[in-house]
């Protein structure tokens, strides 16, 4: 089963995120990045399916050369080999500009599976996988948890695949191949990575390919306004009086002026 | 006039047959030696070179020989009775060189101790003094082994040692009884015959049991990696730990067959105490039972058949097995390195290690918490930033940083300096020292770690370092050693106990019970500060096991983020005996100890003993706020 995982690199979750001066995006220069979390969950379920019914983990990712960091990651985890989509705009480019980058991309290798993480964790579009299944021409689901392969695991496999509703609510899909899913991050446990693992990757395969070269157009539809930090402010209220006053006091807040009640 | 003394009997004019005969037997005596000895060392010597071997300081490795195995002080230091009995057999194998060589040569009629010499008479009373102590030592040996039966010498009675003991005693009473025959009487020829034959014979079972270690553990005990719980370098692009045969390196072969099987690393062994399955003993045994079936060219997992995973990673690298050994195995390198193998090569599945694996590889702290978290503290306690101009670097540490507890002991010792007026400040950005990832085996994680810190400590121009944690401690001017230089560090019980003078002295009667961190303790020798600092503030008082024999809280090696244990837990056992004291406060010196105690304190009915750190000791008799010079003015 040859499966593609397009992974994102995203902020680290502990960065201080600063904005720019032109409020369009963020201060890349002294921050971290990681591999995005439900990426990480793609990578875990094709890793695992590659275990189970053999063949091959390409990671494909889009981004600035930064990025060759978290595809050395992926590799050390196991992935076989990455394609680099060079581009220095991710962060101007809407969903369906990075759909296209990587729909150019994936395309000559004919995949029986692709995997996307379910959103990222910086822009949470949610879009860009479902975008990329339409690009493809291929099936998709969304939400998806985990991954049974049914009968023969060769290019006409069939697929089950669980996806996560609300509420503890689960729903079971057959589908055929190939097809374009999203995942959601906490279906598996993820793999921790291994100095034998980052040995092993330094000698895997990473083709990179220049965005200009693809021959996608990189005008947005969407386009962003403006960028901007959350408000914070506090608006913590000490209610006085014993604490019958202070109950009735805060029924009242309740009621009136949260109007929760 | 000169007392009438028997002198040794030396039969005389062997007949060529006999001289035929001897030297006949020694050479089969040598061969069959030879024949498993050779095997025993080519094993060792095809094993891989220590890459990280240094022959220097010779100073200290003389030492240790002189200390350890002349002396005998590790045997007798933690076991004196049987360590002295011990110790007799030993002296007395040291004077029966020259008696044993001379005994040969007197069998082939070139004999140079003459019993009519003043030197040769001189000479075999002081081995028969020897002999004495060697023949009370023996018996007293072998009534504990058949009679008294200790465990940890194990279920299985050992007839060979049973062996062992029966022709050392026929050695030593062949040798006592000549003195009370005749030269010429026949009798004579009989006794040196037996001597011979117990001799010839014992020679070959060397190499077959754990009595190897009188040709290998004077070896081992001089061969040492050269400090306590060393863990060494990996060497190059294919070494990821304790894999297969290909990995053990000779130091580690060297020591599989040193064990004497005596079991002192197992009786100190928290693990092995609490019902766990790891037994340190097992352990070594397992790599030597490796070599003896597979040699060191196997490319078989040392992990699986001859040692079992679980096991491995039990163990807390406390370090009380390595520190116990009388042979010079160093137990902690050993199960680190197949603890390497496991992780480097991501055959180790643990929930809980990899999800401290996988925090560390993002995150900044082993507990997983955002470090926006200790920037809140760092401002609630109004502590100063490391600017490059203060003198010390205060290193939080992740427990410092982030546990509850920590925080209070971190406060404590701020309170501390404001009072000395000492100029300090913390880092804008820390990340955890990579000790539990570094004990667990995770060396890609801890390389991260230790680089990503070494370069903050760099850019801030840090010289200084006190930290409340002896884990950070060790891991910063030891294990930080592979990746760069370190500044100066030290904990903060070496910091207090020499501002103490300066420190306004609360005597009172409270009994405090000290338990030493294996850290502090076992890792840097740290023992009598601590202690000073508890005296100064309440009446001292020793738990059954203190200094280097102190019980691990279970948290060291990782094993604080590993989930419920098997069997009892280690922090009960020990709180038991800490509580048994009868102390009305314990007394701890690690963030990570005071943390066991307190979940294991908390499951006890009555009221236990208050769990205080040193730091909150010394900060006790201090004004509420403000320095020494605002009272003064």
């Amino acid at each position: 089963m040859k499966i593609i995982v397009a992974i994102k690199q995203v902020p680290d979750r502990d960065a201080q995120v600063r904005i720019d001066a032109a409020a369009k995006w963020i201060e890349e220069s002294d921050i971290q990045f990681a591999l995005n979390e439900s990426d990480a969950y793609a990578l875990e379920e094709a890793l695992q399916l590659k275990e189970k019914h053999g063949g091959e983990v390409i990671v494909v990712s889009a981004g600035p050369e930064r990025v060759g960091q978290t595809i050395r990651e992926a590799l050390a985890k196991g992935a076989d080999r990455a394609i680099h989509v060079a581009c220095d705009d991710l962060g101007t480019r809407d969903a369906l500009g990075v759909a296209r980058l990587l729909a150019a991309a994936v395309k000559p290798e004919n995949p029986d599976l692709v995997l996307t993480g379910l959103q990222s964790e910086d822009l949470g579009l949610g879009q860009t996988g479902v975008i990329l299944a339409e690009l493809l021409g291929l099936p998709h689901a969304t939400l998806i948890l985990h991954i049974d392969v049914e009968g023969d695991a060769g290019s006409s496999a069939h697929i089950k695949v669980k996806r996560e509703l609300e509420e503890g609510w689960f729903q079971e899909i057959e589908m055929p191949t190939p097809a374009v899913l999203t995942i959601q991050s906490g279906g598996n446990k993820l793999r921790y990575a291994t100095l034998m693992g980052i040995k092993r990757a330094k000698l895997k395969e990473v083709r990179t390919l220049a965005a200009s070269e693809l021959g996608t157009d990189a005008a947005p539809v969407v386009i962003l306004e403006r960028l901007a930090l959350p408000q914070k402010q506090k608006s913590t209220q000490i209610l006085p009086g014993n604490a019958k006053e202070a109950a009735a006091a805060l029924v009242e807040k309740l009621k009136f002026e949260v109007r929760v009640l | 006039m000169l007392l009438f003394l028997p002198t040794l009997a030396e039969p005389e004019n062997f007949s060529v047959a006999e001289k035929i005969a001897f030297a006949g037997l020694v050479l089969v005596s040598a061969y069959s030696f030879w024949r498993r000895f050779g095997v025993v060392l080519d094993k060792i010597l095809k094993s891989r070179k220590d890459a990280s071997f240094r022959f220097s300081p010779v100073g200290k490795r003389v030492w240790e020989f002189f200390w350890e195995v002349l002396c005998q002080a590790k045997v007798i230091r933690e076991r004196p009775l049987p360590g002295l009995a011990h110790a007799c057999v030993f002296w007395a194998f040291l004077a029966f060189a020259l008696v044993t060589l001379n005994h040969c040569a007197v069998g082939l009629g070139i004999g140079f101790l003459s019993p009519k010499s003043v030197a040769g008479r001189f000479y075999s009373y002081f081995a028969a003094v020897f002999a004495l102590a060697c023949t009370v030592g023996i018996l007293g040996l072998f009534v504990r082994r058949f009679l008294v039966r200790p465990k940890w010498l194990g279920a299985k009675l050992s007839w060979e040692s049973g062996f062992i003991a029966f022709l050392i005693f026929t050695l030593m009473a062949t040798y006592l009884a000549s003195f009370f025959v005749a030269d010429t009487d026949s009798s004579a020829r009989v006794l040196w015959w037996v001597h011979t034959l117990a001799l010839l014979i014992f020679l070959p079972i060397l190499p077959h049991t754990k009595h190897l270690h009188l040709v290998l553990s004077p070896a081992t005990v001089f061969l040492s990696r050269g400090s306590f719980a060393q863990i060494p370098p990996l060497s190059g692009d294919e070494d990821f730990g304790l894999v297969a045969g290909t990995d053990l390196t000779r130091l580690v072969s060297l020591q599989a067959y040193s064990c004497v099987e005596c079991g002192r690393c197992t009786e100190h062994c928290p693990a092995a105490n609490t019902g766990k399955l790891l037994n340190p003993k097992e352990i070594v045994l397992g790599v030597r039972a490796y070599l003896n079936d597979l040699g060191p060219a196997s490319g078989e997992p040392l992990l699986g058949k001859y040692n079992a995973q679980d096991a491995v990673f039990q163990c807390t690298t406390c370090g009380a097995c390595e520190f116990q050994c009388p042979v010079g195995i160093e137990h902690v390198p050993i199960l680190v390195g197949l603890r390497r193998g496991a992780v480097n090569t991501g055959t180790w599945e643990d929930n809980y290690g990899s999800k401290l694996f996988l925090a560390l590889e993002r995150g900044s702290n082993a507990l997983g918490i955002s470090p926006a978290e200790r920037d809140k503290f760092i401002q609630k306690q109004e502590l100063p930033i490391f600017d490059g101009t203060q003198e010390y670097c205060l290193w939080l540490g992740c427990m410092g940083g982030y546990d509850p507890k920590g925080r209070e002991i971190v406060s404590s010792l701020v309170q501390v300096f404001r009072y000395l007026n000492v100029s300090y400040g913390v880092l804008r950005k820390e990340k955890c020292t990579g000790d539990p990832v570094r004990r667990l085996g995770n060396d890609l994680v801890f390389q991260q770690l230790a680089e990503a810190n070494l370069e903050a400590l760099a850019q801030n121009k840090v010289k200084k370092i006190v930290s409340i944690c002896p884990h950070c401690v060790r891991t910063i001017q030891e294990d930080w050693k592979e990746y760069g230089t370190p500044p100066e560090i030290e904990h903060h019980s070496e910091f207090l106990a020499r501002h103490l003078s300066q420190l306004p002295s609360v005597q009172n009667e409270e009994k405090i019970v000290f338990h030493d961190p294996c850290y502090l303790g076992r890792y840097r020798d740290v023992y009598e500060e601590p202690r000073e600092v508890v005296k100064a503030t309440g009446q001292l008082v020793e738990a059954p096991r203190n200094h280097e024999r102190s019980f691990c809280c279970g948290a060291g090696g990782g094993l604080a983020f590993l989930g419920e244990e098997t069997g009892e837990r280690v922090s009960h056992n020990r709180a038991a005996e800490l509580v048994a004291t009868g102390a009305s406060t314990i007394g701890t010196a690690c963030p990570f100890c005071n943390s066991m105690f307190r979940d294991a304190l908390a499951t006890t009915g009555d009221a236990p003993p208050q769990l205080l750190d040193i730091a909150q000791l010394a900060a006790r008799g201090l004004p509420e706020t403000g320095s020494a010079k605002d009272q003064e003015g």
